[in-house]
């Protein structure tokens, strides 16, 4: 599949049958970033965020308890995984359950944060990337059906994907958190830990240059 | 390699010195000298740092090198003529470094640098139906191979003029002074870098020199292709003046008015990379 002069070299592949977990330089740069995010958000902590008192010149900083950041710290490094999983996966349907998982933790990161905005806009979002969940499983049931595969290695520069295949896969990405559905995402940055946090944009940013690259190459 | 990357960032630094200028002339200011930035830089890299007591210290600090080695690698793709898809990645990971920048030090003013980031993330898709565009054309991604192609067929810049432009709307979006530059606009002190301050602001400022380098350098090579080394510079040195006109002319857009103006340009360049595929 590395004849196609899309993604670079190939740097690593382990066949499975027909599924061929690879690494391409493209696919290795964005795991290698992956892992950096994962650290991040398993160690770091969060900020205190600085609030303005209206009606005046003064401000305070918001205490946060590290008691109360266990469960976005394991959802974000669990958001970090699945986001390693769709990025390495060489099987469309491993791709499209690693970017459901993402959408998933994605809700449940912000879900933890006790504010009414926040918690509305993980609400909007969930129902948002439920949604989306349709477009994606559809696109893989219909690359099965039309190929008689799912595997990326197999598939690639064959042009037998079918283009509403490809069009149903980028659409549930974009349920997922990419734009422009990302704008219901927009009020989950007011919750509070910016390693966890900042692993839903990421999540979502790899999500869309995986696919970018999938829809390339099959 | 250490000279390439010290050399991108000095030229980076002198093209947002001449930006500046040639804003200010335009504006009929005398404006500063156009090694301001570097000074700037240098002046920054020597004073005092620290990190603030409200600040997630992993995240504030990561992200400053995240952000140079994301150019660094960009300029690596360049010079040894791999992927530009690689290359695309890297530019919309620059997109967590403005959001982690924004939300590492728990201002208000950086985090609405932040939040204008996220929705401001439109300025992606331009570069996604330029890279699409390129593909249906050329066959192949690889650098290398555009440049081929450019040598047999004449300037890209003619046969796939929309993605020109798109390249070029993704370029202005991430320049200083521009009108899509809502993440560090002024009624929200400097946006995203507010915090970032001392050394720490001087190494960014670096990273955004070898960031300006590197897009008008793609610029210049995937849409007019190898020109040797002299030309290629006075070809940065042109499309860097030419979006300083463009910065001095047009006041900063709403956020609401950037992501419609990217979107609209990306959904053109869709329908005409949808022409091509069907009809041409």
């Amino acid at each position: 599949m590395f004849d196609q002069n899309i993604e670079g070299a190939e740097l690593f592949a382990l066949p499975f049958g027909d599924i061929v977990p690879f690494f391409s330089v493209y696919t290795a740069t964005l795991a290698a970033f992956v892992v950096v995010f994962i650290l991040i958000s398993a160690f770091d902590r969060p900020e205190r965020q600085l609030n303005i008192v209206f009606g005046g010149d003064a401000y305070y900083a918001k205490e946060i308890k590290e008691s109360d950041t266990r469960f976005s710290r394991f959802m974000a490094i669990a958001c970090g995984c699945a986001t390693l999983g769709a990025v390495v996966t060489g099987d469309v349907f491993n791709f499209t359950l690693f970017a459901v998982l993402v959408g998933i933790t994605n809700i449940a990161i912000v879900a933890s944060a006790g504010n009414r905005h926040v918690l509305n806009a993980a609400f909007q979002y969930g129902i948002v990337a439920m949604i989306a969940t349709v477009p994606l499983f559809g696109s893989a049931a219909i690359i099965l059906a039309t190929t008689g595969t799912l595997s990326i290695w197999t598939l690639a520069g064959m042009g037998a994907v079918p283009l509403l295949a490809k069009a149903l896969l980028i659409l549930g990405v974009m349920g997922e958190g990419i734009a422009p559905l990302y704008i219901g995402k927009a009020e989950i940055i007011r919750a509070q830990g910016a390693p966890f946090v900042l692993m839903i944009h990421f999540s979502s940013l790899l999500l869309f240059l995986r696919v970018t690259e999938i829809v390339l190459v099959i | 390699m250490i000279e390439y990357i010290i050399a991108a960032m000095f030229i980076g630094l002198l093209l947002h010195g001449i930006h500046r200028k040639v804003i200010a002339r335009i504006q009929g200011r005398p404006g500063p000298p156009i090694w301001q930035e570097l000074l700037h830089t240098l002046k920054f890299l020597a004073k005092e740092s620290w990190i603030p007591k409200t600040a997630s210290q992993g995240v504030y600090v990561a992200v400053v090198g995240i952000s140079i080695a994301i150019w660094t690698a960009a300029l690596m793709l360049l010079i040894t003529q791999e992927s530009l898809l690689l290359l695309f990645a890297l530019y919309v990971l620059h997109k967590i470094v403005e959001h982690g920048i924004g939300l590492a030090s728990g201002s208000p003013y950086s985090k609405f640098g932040a939040i204008r980031s996220v929705v401001s993330a439109a300025s992606e898709l331009p570069l996604l139906s330029s890279v699409a565009l390129i593909y249906l054309i050329t066959g192949s991604l690889m650098l290398r191979d555009i440049e081929t192609y450019q040598a047999i067929n004449g300037p890209l810049l003619f046969v796939a003029f929309p993605a020109a432009i798109a390249l070029y709307m993704v370029i202005l979006s991430k320049i200083h002074y521009g009108p899509f530059s809502i993440v560090e606009a002024k009624e929200i002190v400097s946006g995203y870098w507010t915090e970032h301050f001392g050394v720490w602001r001087g190494l960014m400022n670096a990273a955004f020199g070898l960031k300006t380098f590197v897009l008008l350098y793609t610029f210049v090579m995937v849409f007019i292709g190898p020109i040797g080394l002299p030309l290629t510079l006075l070809g940065i040195l042109i499309l860097m003046i030419s979006l300083s006109f463009v910065c001095a002319i047009t006041p900063m857009l709403s956020p609401y008015d950037t992501v419609t103006v990217q979107t609209i340009t990306t959904g053109l360049i869709a329908i005409y990379i949808i022409y091509l595929g069907v009809f041409a």
